[in-house]
């Protein structure tokens, strides 16, 4: 027997490091439930290849940032990540995805 | 100079810039390079605060803290200068630039220490505070550079100044020298008898291995970003660590620092950051743009240090001492 789906939205963001952090103030202002943070390896930017550091700052390196939620909750928080977006290095992208435990989102 | 050049140290570090520039998949991971880096740290931390526990604190002391909080304030000042002039950088890059050849490497200091140390010149332990306290000083004159006289953004975040003092005041680097140097001053030369084994000994090994890891970054750096640099740029990458050398040793003379704390001011002078003040810059100066400023601190400036501004400090240091001191 297949278990309910509940819709919800998937936010990923991919940030320099340095501003994880002013990231995770605007979701926890948003009272967002949860979210997940993973190391970046490598990638290239259009202009140039670049990949983790090993240097003890983290100032170079990218992080990504999961937040599974509702659709409500997440939306109003693109204007300000956006904003985010324009100073900091980054890139975010939203996707529809379907979760198996409702309550905890 | 050619010990120098041909030591264990310089050649690892050369390895790594070669291996890095031909493109070897060779890395060193992560985590373990960040705890070599934190070794290495705390024990130079440990070894400046043993030191200082057996010295007085004398007026020279205080002169040397002074003059070097004045470098440290004042050469991003000079390099911001140079920047507009020569390169063509915007004002944000050329001042978040600046302000990485104001503060310090300290990996080009540990490396300093042993060649000196190889060279068999003494140096003072208390140079590892004035280590510290150089990483700071730049970061507030850089950021007055670029903001100055500006229409605050509307559309940008506000700067949080708990955030970026944080960063400034307490970054891994600071943390762990001053740590390092409390705890070492504390536990005296006795107490440091028990950790020899472990901070001593080992210490040119790691400081090796440490080397081939900067070598790569370096090499990487350097292989990925020239391009977008342009040749001033890199000009400035070579000259300015000799003018900010020359200013510390005409200030050092007129405190007659001996040779060996001479040259390590130099050193410090002469370097440039990149782990306080590129943190730093991200946070407060996001636009900026970090290809710029990391290839140049660790693409440019820091494998000049290593191979020929070491060596090249410690005998003019030691050529100063016996024409003037």
């Amino acid at each position: 027997m297949i278990p309910d789906l509940h819709d919800k939205l998937r936010l990923e963001l991919i940030i320099e490091s340095p501003a994880l952090r002013r990231a995770e103030d605007i979701l926890s202002e948003a009272n967002v439930h949860g979210w997940t943070v993973l190391p970046a390896i490598s990638g290239f930017d259009g202009r140039r290849r670049w990949s983790r550091g090993t240097d003890i700052s983290t100032a170079t390196d990218m992080v990504v940032l999961i937040c599974v939620g509702d659709e409500n909750i997440l939306l109003p928080l693109l204007s300000k990540l956006h904003t985010l977006l324009k100073r900091h290095i980054g890139v975010l992208d939203i996707m529809k995805v379907q979760v198996l435990r409702d309550a905890e989102f | 100079m050619l010990d120098t050049l041909l030591s264990p140290v310089v050649l690892f570090f050369a390895l790594g810039a070669f291996a890095a520039l031909l493109r070897s998949p060779m890395s060193v991971p992560q985590s373990f390079a960040k705890g070599l880096a934190i070794y290495l740290m705390m024990a130079i931390g440990l070894k400046g605060g043993v030191e200082m526990s057996q010295t007085a604190f004398s007026g020279q002391v205080f002169a040397v803290f002074g003059v070097a909080i004045v470098l440290s304030f004042g050469l991003p000042l000079i390099a911001y200068a140079a920047l507009r002039k020569s390169s063509g950088l915007s004002r944000t890059d050329a001042a978040a630039t600046a302000g990485h050849y104001g503060s310090i490497s300290i990996v080009t200091f540990v490396a300093a220490i042993e060649a000196l140390r190889l060279a068999g010149l003494p140096s003072s332990g208390y140079l590892i505070a004035i280590a510290a306290i150089m990483e700071t000083p730049a970061i507030v004159t850089a950021l007055w550079l670029a903001l100055r006289g500006q229409k605050t953004d509307a559309d940008a975040p506000a700067l949080d100044r708990g955030e970026l003092g944080r960063e400034i005041l307490l970054n891994a680097s600071i943390v762990v020298l001053i740590g390092g140097l409390v705890i070492g001053f504390i536990a005296g030369k006795d107490g440091f008898v028990r950790l020899e084994p472990f901070f001593v000994a080992p210490f040119q090994g790691i400081l090796c291995l440490f080397m081939l890891d900067m070598g790569l970054n370096a090499g990487r750096g350097l292989r990925r970003g020239w391009r977008a640099l342009g040749l001033a740029p890199i000009a400035f990458g070579l000259y300015m660590p000799l003018i900010g050398a020359s200013i510390a040793a005409a200030l050092s003379l007129a405190i007659r620092l001996p040779a060996g704390d001479m040259a390590l001011l130099m050193v410090l002078s002469g370097s440039a950051s990149y782990i306080a003040v590129p943190a730093a810059m991200r946070l407060a100066l996001p636009q900026s743009d970090p290809s710029v400023y990391l290839t140049l601190s660790l693409g440019v400036t820091f494998p000049f240090n290593i191979a020929f501004g070491i060596p090249l400090y410690i005998a003019t240091a030691v050529w100063l001492s016996g024409a003037f001191g």
